[in-house]
């Protein structure tokens, strides 16, 4: 099986504090922010060294395309829902089947795009990485679901509103030059039976992108909607192979005709895959598309797991698909 | 299981499990982690800070104590920390800047001995009601740990069922007429593992005389309803307050069968409820479930609170449960 053209990758998220003893800088920090001794402009500082920290570290992995960690982001709902105006922001819930809790956001008036969320971000991330940087964007669906609706009082009109309202934002990204851009849709996989909805919100979302596309979902596999998925408008279907495990035998279906985005290390575990097993799993990916469509990495964001772990993982993801590479030469 | 002793008042108050620990015994905490103090000495304090909360718990008037869980960091890293099987995999966050030491298994788990008999002895000693013995459940450990060793989570809940069973034996030798079990993580996944869960409950229970209870909050609680009352315990404790009682809705059908341990305290505002809100509370319980089946308690932990907002909390929703059980008499 031919196996050397994939590309390593990684979903999103990265665990902002190293291990003790070391010190845990960017939470110190947010304490030092609440009791008024630094100022928002010291703690965004802070986020700006631990950013770098971060893509340095997935750098020396050996990670081809990797994100900025998501360091600024309290949580995937927030971040964005607190840029758009329309939203105040609620008591904590748990994000889906984790033991991770966010804010929630409500939608008490009319959702609008009014500027860059996170332009900037990837600008300063894409200056301070020697590699190219995927920058990565809630979807609305997976927004939508799991805010609050208190002014729409219609699913269809709150997501399509959020669609339109992110569309900005993807344009503003473009703008910014990002050559590549993935938006995360966990939310779809508990919400099978609305997918007609998803895919005419995804047909507004990306309404002329000229980046790349890349769409995510983690946490399950795509039961029930593929190969329907296969016909929405991106470039790269990112899906869980752990969780998702069922995954290999739902894709075997239908000729997978998008390049593919292969969850494979487990992103919720601390067991630490060997090479030859991301080997094993690379090989198995390129049976379902080729090799040169395959973008290996992580089943979802790493900040489930603590960092030496979250590095080890990546570490063991290089080393497999090197592994890969080298079998099939 | 059995009934409550019938020594108790109609609507008895209780707690969910954790109490706020005082400024000292934080302090001390964060200086034997730095190794400023040594354990021993921590464990005075513990012992100390204890007894205020027992005294505390009989001056304020509640039915049912606890010993306020001075001695735990987290719920789970608590039993982790002691049991075989377990490392502590690193820091984990959980929201804001809220992290926890999230365990791992890494081998066969089980007791070595027993983990909670000391402190619940300790504590029953101090006082002159009853004491429950409070442990975590095995679905919530399970789920609040990585699994490293087993190769499912079925053969994990299992394992760590019969060693929480084995605690629960101890405790009830020790004494305790009152067992609570909490599984904050139960409805997790619920159309996948509910039954899992249902079956780990009846062998931590199984055999026991003691009274039974299970702490369930923060989730889909209507997704697991009415399957939650297959779940082998007398009580499900439950918070009501934090989402204005809307629960209740829930269990008008099918009829709510157990008894229900209704939370009328928030445990995540600071402001201290009235004890009219708080008789307000249970008689929107009691339109749904009879009397003799409510007991009466916080929605959750308070050991978020200070000790005075913890304090003032459990005045008030002992005056009024007072209230309520006049109307209840008249």
């Amino acid at each position: 099986m031919e196996v050397r053209g994939l590309k390593t990758t990684v979903v999103g998220s990265y665990p902002k504090i190293p291990d003790p003893p070391a010190p845990g800088r960017w939470r110190t920090s947010v304490e030092k922010l609440q009791r008024g001794e630094i100022s928002p402009a010291d703690m965004h500082r802070v986020e700006e060294e631990v950013t770098e920290e971060v893509l340095r570290e997935q750098a020396d992995a050996g990670v081809e395309v990797p994100t900025d960690g998501q360091i600024r982001w309290e949580d995937g709902l927030t971040y964005f829902a607190r840029g758009l105006t329309g939203f105040t922001i609620n008591g904590l819930q748990r994000y889906f089947d984790t033991n991770v809790y966010y804010r929630q956001p409500v939608a008490s008036a009319e959702v609008a795009w009014r500027a860059p969320i996170s332009a900037a971000d990837y600008t300063f991330a894409a200056a301070h990485s020697p590699r190219p940087v995927k920058p990565v964007v809630t979807g609305p669906f997976t927004l939508a679901v799991l805010s609050r609706d208190e002014f729409y009082g219609n699913p269809d009109q709150f997501v399509m509103a959020l669609a339109g309202a992110l569309n900005r934002e993807l344009r503003a990204l473009v703008q910014a030059g990002a050559p590549l851009i993935q938006v995360d849709e966990p939310g779809l996989l508990v919400h099978r039976d609305r997918f007609p909805l998803f895919r005419r919100a995804m047909d507004a979302l990306w309404d002329g992108i000229t980046a790349r596309r890349a769409l995510y979902t983690y946490f399950g596999h795509v039961e029930g909607v593929y190969p329907a998925i296969l016909d929405l408008p991106v470039d790269i279907l990112g899906l869980d192979f752990v969780a998702g495990h069922r995954n290999w035998e739902i894709l075997r279906r239908a000729p997978f005709t998008k390049e593919l985005g292969l969850g494979i290390l487990d992103a919720r575990n601390t067991r630490v895959e060997t090479p030859e097993e991301v080997a094993a799993a690379c090989r198995k990916g390129a049976e379902l598309v080729p090799a040169a469509s395959l973008h290996v990495g992580p089943s979802a964001g790493l900040e489930f797991l603590p960092r030496r772990v979250a590095r080890k993982k990546l570490e063991a993801l290089v080393a497999g698909v090197r592994r890969a590479k080298e079998g099939a030469a | 299981m059995s009934t409550p002793p019938t020594s108790l008042p109609p609507l008895p108050t209780t707690t969910v499990g954790s109490f706020p620990k005082p400024p000292y015994l934080l302090e001390a905490r964060r200086k034997v982690a730095r190794k400023q103090m040594e354990p021993a000495e921590l464990q005075q304090l513990e012992r100390r800070a204890t007894e205020e909360w027992i005294r505390r718990q009989e001056e304020i008037g509640i039915d049912i104590l606890v010993d306020g869980e001075m001695y735990r960091g987290d719920m789970v890293a608590f039993f982790a920390d002691q049991m075989d099987g377990f490392k502590i995999a690193g820091l984990v966050r959980s929201y804001g800047n809220r992290y926890y030491p999230k365990p791992a298994v890494v081998g066969p788990v089980g007791r070595r001995g027993p983990l909670t008999v000391d402190w619940f002895k300790f504590a029953q000693g101090l006082a002159s009601r009853p004491v429950k013995g409070m442990l975590t459940g095995p679905y919530t450990i399970a789920e609040w740990s990585f699994n490293e060793h087993y190769p499912t989570r079925r053969e994990l809940v299992l394992e760590l069922a019969r060693a929480i069973h084995d605690e629960a034996v101890d405790l009830e030798k020790a004494g305790a007429r009152y067992i609570q079990i909490d599984e904050p993580a139960i409805h997790t996944r619920p159309d996948e593992d509910f039954e899992l869960a249902v079956e780990a409950m009846e062998i931590v229970t199984r055999g026991l005389a003691a009274y039974t209870i299970t702490h369930v909050c923060y989730g889909d609680v209507p997704k697991i309803y009415p399957a939650m009352l297959r779940l082998a315990v007398d009580q499900i404790d439950l918070a009501l307050k934090n989402d204005d009682y809307v629960l209740l809705e829930t269990f008008r059908t099918p009829q709510f069968t157990k008894d229900i341990g209704a939370g009328v305290i928030d445990a995540h505002s600071h402001r201290a409820e009235t004890p009219e809100e708080v008789a307000e509370g249970i008689r929107r319980t009691l339109k749904v479930v009879p009397a003799r089946q409510v007991q009466v308690s916080p929605d959750c932990g308070l050991k978020t609170r200070t000790v005075d907002e913890a304090v003032a909390k459990l005045v008030s929703m002992v005056e009024g449960t007072r209230l309520a059980r006049k109307e209840l008499r008249s």
